[in-house]
């Protein structure tokens, strides 16, 4: 076992008007991709925005490449926002025909902390995710993982500069990815 | 009656007529036929493995899988890439859990026998309790197949001692494939990782579609060609310069407009640099094939791997039952190109063709259904048509070898990839397989090949 790592101190790095607020920006967040409001969610996500969910490989321990860091890996999401709103283009030709009936989507989102970062107006931000999706008849499944996020204050909110999503599984274990995370 | 009791002698072209054009849709569902899959076509077939750029290193390895059974590539400290069961002879546990790496050895976890990255067995746990004659190190390492080959980056592997050799297997496809693997010096390379998602279709509906299923890309695809390229639709087709080729049941289907499959990828700069090198291209390959790399085009090499030329995304479709198979994918770019290019390349290659990709979001629905209805007994003895475009056979073109068809929306890559299907499960030994095509350019390095007629 490695040497234990310094104890985080229980108090928030954060005043708690800072962490409700921010703890309520991803509830809401959440709430629009179950209702496929991608317009609204785009608008919250900065025009520097680099969204990524990076393909990782099984690998033993003693194996220190970093995949997520290598950015020249294959990833579900390497995406700017120009990128996230091709991929959104597809929903609004109306013919993207494995959208219809519409699938029904869940984010639940938890184990929030934030933290200061050098920047006086951004922030980074951790979560959780548990993002459930059904559609048809039996099409069911899960997708779990870790978000670290950097959101940025503006006027009188937030937008998201910077999105890591760490998916928990090795295969996709679903034919596609029509959700954001 | 063969292995297993499954009788090894049926006709499977009972399951298809394919002068008429339809196929039995049982060939998807059937258990034993399933069976049988593995047997004739998955233990004997020549099967990617691994493109060479994944092992740069001795001591290199990956996991992955021939049919259903378990295999390492490891590159090992000879420099020899060698693939062998990823399974033990002890008890038979795996040995091997990660996708890739790099080992001096693999240790089995179960009692502790360890095998080198050549597969041989180097040592064993506890060994006083193996007297004299117990064990002969030498014939207990991990299994190995029974030959290695290469084409072009491109490593396979087979598990049958009489299979052809490698060239012999491809034959006259190599000239189509060199279009992809040796457009420009330098060959090509695998972008690192690979993304693997899993289908409760059959596996032979991937490999169909991209053998020569064109005409679903314009409707499938509408939206995800519109959503690429700021709203328009996708690229026409030319149905009097478009074609499908076959060749020992592995398919490319082709236009001759030389970009359509790169305006889908939706990056102009990879655009541009495919422009720049094209002259280099027809040089080197022939002004015909520098039309096919890049126009609205699709391949399958027999009987599991596809790819978009243009588009650069590189599959493998591995069965895991009849209901189900896992779809692992790669990036395949230029060694050569500029590490900007990649980069564009591997991003346009996920945002199509990605499991969230504006193309395969739509694909695999398609494929989980036409698989999951078969369920019904009823719906299952319903026969599916393959009949589009089956008097369109070109014979004699003066530079496309293969079975050669006109017009890209048609079904003959997939009617002679079930042919080849149907002949390969029919046939108790290799040799006794119907010859379908007579090769044109066997034993003879395709690159410099123009074409049919400068044979
Ligand atoms: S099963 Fe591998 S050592 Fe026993
Ligand atoms: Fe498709």
């Amino acid at each position: 076992m490695k040497a234990q790592k310094k104890e985080i101190p229980l108090q928030p790095y954060v005043s708690m008007e800072l962490l409700t607020t921010l703890t309520q920006v991803l509830y809401r967040e959440a709430r629009l991709l179950d209702q496929e409001r991608y317009d609204e969610w785009v608008n919250l996500l900065a025009e520097d925005l680099h969204y990524h969910m990076p393909g990782i490989e099984t690998r033993y321990r003693r194996d220190k490449y970093d995949q997520v860091a290598d950015l020249n890996r294959m990833a579900y999401y390497d995406d700017s926002k120009e990128d996230l709103k091709k991929r959104l283009a597809r929903l609004e030709t109306g013919t993207a025909w494995s959208e219809d009936p519409a699938t029904r989507y869940v984010h639940l989102i938890s184990n929030v902390e934030v933290e200061l970062t050098e920047k006086d107006d951004e922030f980074l931000v951790l979560s959780n995710f548990y993002a459930y999706r059904n559609r048809n008849e039996r099409d069911d499944d899960m997708l779990i993982g870790h978000r670290s996020d950097i959101w940025r204050r503006v006027g009188g909110g937030f937008e998201l500069v910077k999105r890591q999503i760490i998916l928990k599984q090795n295969i996709l274990l679903s034919k596609n990815l029509n959700i954001y995370l | 009656m063969g292995m297993d009791g499954f009788e090894m002698k049926a006709d499977y072209g009972q399951f298809m007529d394919l002068k008429e054009g339809w196929v039995d849709r049982r060939i998807f569902t059937r258990d034993d036929i399933y069976e049988q899959e593995l047997y004739k076509i998955f233990a004997r077939s020549w099967l990617f493995v691994a493109h060479e750029s994944q092992l740069p290193k001795n001591g290199d390895f990956l996991t992955t899988h021939m049919g259903e059974d378990g295999v390492i590539v490891s590159r090992g400290h000879d420099g020899k890439v060698r693939v062998f069961l990823n399974s033990c002879p002890h008890r038979g546990n795996k040995v091997c859990f990660a996708d890739a790496g790099n080992a001096r050895r693999f240790v089995c976890n179960y009692h502790g026998w360890s095998f080198d990255g050549k597969g041989e067995l180097q040592g064993v746990h506890e060994e006083y309790c193996y007297d004299p004659g117990d064990l002969d190190k030498s014939k207990n390492g991990l299994k190995q197949v029974a030959k290695i080959d290469s084409y072009k980056g491109l490593i396979f592997a087979t598990f049958d001692n009489e299979a052809v050799s490698l060239g012999e297997w491809l034959g006259d496809f190599r000239w189509y494939l060199d279009c992809l693997l040796d457009n420009e010096d330098g060959g090509t390379e695998f972008m690192p990782g690979c993304i693997k998602s899993e289908i409760n279709a059959n596996w032979k509906f991937g490999v169909e579609n991209f053998i020569g299923d064109a005409l679903h890309a314009g409707w499938t695809h509408d939206s995800g060609t519109r959503a690429m390229n700021g709203g328009e639709p996708f690229p026409p087709v030319d149905m009097a310069n478009s074609y499908h080729a076959s060749v020992n049941g592995h398919g490319w289907e082709f236009g001759l407009e030389g970009v359509g499959d790169i305006f889908l990828l939706g990056r102009p700069k990879v655009m541009e640099y495919y422009n720049d090198i094209r002259p280099d291209m027809a040089k080197r390959l022939g002004e015909a094939r520098s039309k096919v790399f890049g126009s609205v085009a699709s391949a399958s090499i027999f009987p599991n791997v596809s790819f978009l030329p243009g588009i650069s995304t590189f599959r493998q479709w591995q069965p895991k039952g009849p209901w189900k198979f896992e779809l692992k994918t790669w990036v395949i770019v230029n060694k050569n190109m500029p590490d900007e290019i990649k980069s564009e390349v591997t991003k346009g290659v996920m945002q199509t063709f990605g499991p969230g990709g504006a193309f395969e979001m739509d694909d695999g629905e398609n494929w989980e259904n036409c698989t999951t209805v078969n369920r019904g007994v009823v719906t299952r003895h319903e026969k599916l048509h393959y009949r589009c475009g089956i008097n369109r056979r070109v014979n004699d073109h003066p530079t496309f070898p293969g079975i050669l068809y006109q017009g890209q929306y048609n079904d003959a890559n997939q009617r002679n990839f079930y042919e080849r299907w149907a002949d390969m499960m029919g046939a108790e030994r290799m040799a006794d397989m119907p010859e379908r095509y007579k090769s044109v350019m066997s034993g003879r390095e395709t690159r410099d090949i123009t074409g049919v007629k400068a044979v």
